[in-house]
């Protein structure tokens, strides 16, 4: 009756620690996998810019570097995987695909890769580099929308990006309805320069 | 006694957090299981959004005279297993007097009522968690309106039919009918209006998020139109702008059918017909006595002024370049510029200002015609980009305050479409700024918030011209053009012949081609009509009789519609906002109307929902406007949750020490005599020990 007794607590004991530190290993080796992987990323990233467009991070990957976002006032740097997937999600930000033209819409984890989104303000600036263009952002805007009445609208036509992450910031758990979307707009484009006088001169009455 | 010892205090402890783990275990391969599915990004195509509601419109049109009688019927039909409450906005032509609104439930017709919309709430809200099927018609802004279907049960369809009255516009010689059929979206990444916290252009309006979709179902957001048009005329012309449509001669007129069946609530409808006579008529007038007073409408029209040399002008050019303009819209907006730089006359000065979330100025002050300007000006159109939000009020600030410049009159021409949140602040600045300075606005794209347009137009004493089509900008720009070259008649004045309430108040410039519409409630018939006024310095005048036998009870609605319209107006310059509520809710529980203080509500006599089933809350999403280069992707999941799981296995190390510490183990350390000082024995093991000198720091 005894021995019983204590077989079953010393599987109990047994059990409660093996998924302590199931848990526990699963757990940290999120972030590790997503800190680890940019430097993988990182490499396959630098072939790419020497021309080798389809280096892939790890022989096995199914996706690929294809820019590099940047905000020099956080001290961020990450790159930008291809393939908006689940498992993409987990190595780094990934890009939208599809007909977007330069209206790009990038999207993290909010606890890992993208929990900077909740330090950036207006008027913060941001670095996309990709394989033909670099260009700079100003945060105009951050907003948080509901995933079950919103999709996001994407306007080819429309050159600006789009930052996303799961919203709030500090929920334990993952799956929720909310969203944080950071908007930013080109910076030092023609256009505007040329709006306010620096470029084009203003003509003297003749 | 001895057996009941057996559980002792330690087991029973050691059970419940046994069963805890357990518990935390199944918690984990549940919320493991929940993200699996909900990860990854799709682009949604035709068909490619799984909603169980869908929504298809019908809408049968009465045209008698300057008057349309419209009922938009709705089907909702819920195709999935469960009960469901349906959301769906959607607009109406400016102006709409919405009086009716019944549903059909099976074999049963339900007709609604008007009330306060406090109390049409309550209703609904109860009728809703009791089962019945219920309906809620609610108006949001000028033209966005709300129905709110509840308790549609699976595979059920339940129709509901609003009907309601719109002016028919007359211009040029030619009337038309304009009914919108989806919006263009407010909610705009970046767009100020809707940004919450970081600017402070945000919207002082709480904005309705409309959702929008490009996925509609394949049986879903369908459109079929039948039009009735009443006209005793031969028409030189009769044509829709955006449908094909097949024609038939009626007894009374015109039947009017949509050819494709395969249209869809994407653009907006217009119908025009033109008579075939030579001379339009300057002024309409007709009545309706419903026996305490006598209800009229009145149009004028006058004729194009005689060639006077027109006065030199100033034109400034506000072109709107946000985001929502990409695509087609800003193409119009373009080739509209570009045109209008070619009707400047020589006397003319011109500026340009395009703005997204910032606002640019071409030159400092307005320029003459000489061609280095020409072509700054052509490049600078030639550059202009949709990019980013709708920020207006500088823009507006920006050409209403350029240095004045002697002898010239300063006309605004302000090329948008409208999708702002905040339009009482613009409207308000608009009348505050304008001074001598006339505001023309040029609609632009399928789904223009028109409202917004003609109102801006209205305080801004000019008037407002719609382009829907790459290649209506030519005959839209000459129009306009016609108008703001030739002298307006000012300081109008109407003689009713007795004591008269008539909307608008203050009646706005009179400009060529562009009519005039009044609407009266007098005491008893008037003989005849008399509108003076004041054209380029000499006094102008008209008279008119009533047209007998065109008039109906529909007069005494729009004269209704009217009024309301005037006090809601009165809020933008001041009025007291209860003073206003007070008097439109009177208003619109009189006459039957809706408006943003009265809803249309109508309950089912019995419940039909089981007690036990759910309902679920679903937002029918709108179309993207035609032509608006838009498509739609839903989020993907971001969050990996690690956090919780670590926090978990911290839980977990936590149960598994308390257990280590309950266990026979330590108990059997606990049992010896003390040790302290000590030195280990051979059967005590590093973490007996430590579990020992624990429980000795505890004790």
């Amino acid at each position: 009756m005894k021995q019983t007794r204590h077989w079953l607590q010393a599987a109990a004991l047994f059990t409660a620690a093996f998924f302590s530190l199931l848990y526990l290993v699963s757990a940290l080796w999120i972030p590790a996998k997503a800190e680890l992987a940019q430097w993988l990323i990182e490499r396959s990233w630098q072939q790419a810019q020497q021309g080798n467009e389809n280096a892939r991070p790890w022989p096995w990957a199914d996706t690929r570097a294809v820019g590099v976002l940047s905000v020099p006032g956080l001290g961020i740097r990450q790159i930008i995987l291809e393939g908006n997937s689940g498992r993409n999600l987990a190595f780094g930000p990934v890009l939208l695909d599809g007909e977007v033209g330069h209206d790009l819409v990038i999207s993290g984890h909010r606890d890992t890769h993208f929990h900077f989104l909740k330090d950036l303000e207006a008027g913060d600036r941001l670095i996309v580099q990709t394989l033909d263009r670099t260009q700079q952002y100003r945060v105009i805007a951050s907003e948080i929308v509901d995933s079950r009445t919103a999709e996001l609208v994407i306007e080819p036509g429309t050159s600006r990006i789009s930052l996303v992450t799961c919203y709030p910031f500090d929920a334990p758990l993952a799956g929720g309805p909310l969203r944080y979307v950071v908007t930013a707009l080109p910076v030092a484009d023609r256009l505007s320069l040329a709006a306010i006088g620096q470029v084009r001169p203003t003509a003297a009455k003749p | 006694m001895r057996q009941k010892r057996l559980l002792r205090w330690q087991d029973r402890a050691l059970l419940t957090l046994s069963a805890l783990l357990l518990l935390l275990l199944i918690f984990r391969i549940e919320t493991a299981t929940a993200q699996e599915d909900q990860w990854g990004l799709e682009f949604q195509g035709d068909g490619g959004s799984q909603r169980s509601l869908a929504i298809n419109t019908e809408m049968q049109v009465t045209i008698t005279g300057l008057v349309a009688r419209i009922d938009v019927t709705q089907a909702f039909r819920n195709g999935g297993r469960g009960w469901s409450e349906a959301i769906y906005r959607f607009p109406l032509p400016d102006g709409s007097a919405v009086d009716r609104m019944t549903v059909q439930v099976g074999t049963r017709i339900l007709v609604s009522e008007i009330q306060e919309k406090r109390d049409a709430r309550r209703q609904y809200q109860q009728a809703k968690s009791s089962g019945k099927v219920t309906i809620l018609l609610e108006q949001q802004r000028a033209n966005q309106f709300e129905t709110r279907l509840a308790n549609i049960g699976p595979n059920e369809e339940i129709t509901v039919s609003i009907s309601f009255l719109a002016r028919v516009d007359y211009r040029d010689g030619s009337f038309s009918l304009r009914i919108p059929m989806t919006f263009t979206p407010r909610w705009d990444r970046g767009a100020p209006a809707i940004l919450s916290g970081f600017f402070n252009e945000t919207s002082p309006v709480p904005t309705v998020m409309t959702v929008f979709g490009t996925g509609a179902g394949p049986n879903d957001h369908y459109l079929d139109l039948n039009i009735d048009l009443r006209t005793g005329l031969k028409l030189a012309s009769l044509e829709s702008r955006y449908h094909d449509v097949d024609i038939q001669p009626s007894l009374n007129g015109y039947t009017i059918y949509l050819a494709d069946p395969d249209t869809r609530t994407d653009r907006v409808f217009e119908l025009t017909w033109t008579p075939d006579f030579g001379t339009s008529p300057e002024s309409t007038l007709m009545t309706f006595d419903d026996g305490d007073a006598v209800y009229a409408m009145l149009m004028l029209a006058p004729p194009l002024a005689e060639a006077i040399r027109p006065q030199p002008r100033e034109v400034v050019f506000i072109v709107d370049t946000s985001g929502s303009m990409a695509g087609v819209s800003l193409t119009q907006a373009k080739a509209a510029l570009m045109q209008g730089l070619d009707y400047l006359g020589e006397d003319d000065r011109f500026n340009l200002i395009h703005f997204n979330s910032d606002s640019h100025l071409l030159f400092p002050q307005s320029m003459p015609l000489y061609t280095p300007y020409l072509l700054e000006a052509e490049a600078f159109i030639d550059d202009l980009v949709a990019n980013g939000g709708t920020n207006m009020a500088p823009a507006l600030d920006m050409a209403l305050n350029l240095p004045l410049q002697a002898g010239l009159l300063r006309q605004v021409v302000f090329i948008t479409d409208g999708s702002v949140g905040n339009e009482g602040e613009l409207l308000l600045q608009i009348g505050e700024e304008l001074r001598d300075s006339r505001l023309f606005t040029v609609s632009i794209g399928s789904a223009p918030n028109s409202w917004f347009m003609r109102k801006a137009a209205e305080i801004g004493r000019g008037n407002h011209t719609h382009i829907g089509r790459l290649n209506e900008v030519e005959e839209s720009m000459s129009r306009l053009w016609s108008r703001i070259q030739n002298p307006a008649i000012k300081n109008i004045c109407v003689d009713w012949g007795m004591e008269a309430e008539f909307y608008p108040e203050i009646v706005p410039d009179l400009y060529a081609g562009e009519p005039l519409w009044l609407y009266a409630r007098l005491p008893f018939q008037p003989v005849e009509v008399t509108i003076c006024g004041e054209l380029e310095g000499r006094p102008w005048e008209l008279s008119s009789t009533v047209l007998p036998g065109v008039g109906n009870e529909n007069l005494a609605t729009l004269w209704a519609r009217s009024k309301i319209e005037a006090l809601e107006d009165s809020r933008i310059f001041g009025e007291d906002p209860g003073f206003i509520r007070d008097a439109v809710t009177d208003l619109a529980l009189e006459f039957g109307l809706l408006t943003p203080y009265t809803s249309m509500v109508a309950v089912d006599a019995t419940p039909s929902r089981p007690q036990g089933e759910t309902l679920n809350s679903e937002e029918i999403p709108n179309l993207l406007p035609a032509g608006s280069s838009a498509t739609t992707a839903s989020f993907s999941q971001t969050a990996t949750g690690w956090v919780a799981q670590l926090m978990l296995s911290f839980i977990t190390l936590l149960i598994a020490t308390c257990m280590l510490l309950l266990s026979p183990l330590s108990r059997k350390g606990g049992a010896r005599p003390p040790m302290t000082g000590e030195k280990g024995s051979g059967s005590i093991n590093q973490a007996e020990r430590i579990i020992v000198a624990h429980r000795a720091f505890l004790d």
